[in-house]
């Protein structure tokens, strides 16, 4: 198993996968590691709805312009906003979901590369098609979807901003340095 | 549960219809350069035409930009000038394969 900060520097958008299927094992690790992210307010909005069928799979390709390549399982996140604006208003409604499952979602895909296996979170996707396909009620927003499998591929790391563009030391803007950091 | 059967013409030209309008839809929110991935994926996915549609015949052409739009579309994630390069060099082979093949005009004669 990887450690946590090898899993992070490692992890890949993966868009091509092996046909190779994905245990229930592994996937319920998956979903439990979604399961126990962080929550605003404890409110947990994420509801998980794992798909394995090819046909179904292939609905949700059809209907997903930003889902590429043909993976043996999809682990869609949807935010349940009914049961967010009763316990947590309208910040628990429109911000706290979506971070929330921004956050389980993170979790997930390091699991799944701890585990082996390769993952893309993919948000181009028709929200209207993708709620008829798997038959969702109102008020259960689909977040994110999982492509998860095998990987076939072994994409380079996408360029990344570096610390002291991002980070800042006591003021925004005031670059941070390891140095000055040590002497604070 | 429906039987498994191959892939019609009509089902791929469905398929495309479905991407294409979930492609609208996405580019009002999504950033603007998805915009031209969406279309080259969309060209991508037209050059596979003919394996379905069996009026059409292999194209040669059409199969060398799958292959080269498949090697360098997740270009635009990482370096936006090679897509656009790549983009370039499509539409400069388009047009030389249009002057070779001669044009046969779409619109009727006044």
């Amino acid at each position: 198993m990887l450690d946590t900060l090898e899993a992070i520097r490692t992890r890949r958008s993966i868009r091509r996968f092996k046909p190779e299927t994905v245990s229930n094992d592994s996937i319920e690790k998956i979903l439990e590691a979604g399961r126990l992210a962080p929550s605003g307010s404890n409110l947990q909005p994420w509801r998980f709805v794992v798909v394995k069928s090819q046909r179904v799979l292939d609905m949700i390709r059809k209907v997903s312009p930003g889902y590429l390549g043909s993976p043996p399982l999809a682990v869609v996140i949807f935010s349940d906003r009914v049961t967010s604006y009763a316990k947590g208003g309208r910040l628990g409604r429109d911000y706290l979901t979506v971070a929330d499952c921004s956050m389980a979602a993170q979790n997930m895909l390091l699991a799944a590369h701890a585990l082996g296996l390769g993952a893309c979170a993919v948000k181009g996707f028709s929200a209207a098609a993708v709620r008829e396909i798997l038959e969702v009620p109102e008020g259960i927003e689909p977040e994110l979807i999982l492509m998860i499998g095998y990987p076939d591929e072994t994409p380079p790391v996408p360029p990344k901003h570096p610390i002291d563009k991002i980070a800042f030391l006591d003021k925004y803007g005031k670059a941070w340095s390891r140095s000055q950091g040590e002497k604070a | 549960m429906k039987e498994e059967r191959a892939i019609t013409g009509d089902d791929y030209l469905l398929e495309l219809v479905a991407f294409l309008a979930t492609s609208a839809r996405g580019c009002i929110d999504e950033p603007p350069m998805y915009g031209p991935l969406r279309l080259i994926e969309a060209l991508s996915r037209l050059t596979d035409l003919p394996k379905y549609a069996k009026c059409l015949k292999e194209d040669e052409f059409l199969r060398n930009i799958k292959t080269e739009i498949e090697q360098k579309k997740q270009s635009l994630v990482f370096d936006v000038q090679e897509f656009q390069d790549m983009v370039d060099r499509i539409v400069l082979q388009v047009t030389k394969e249009l002057k070779r093949r001669g044009s046969t005009s779409l619109i009727p004669p006044p």
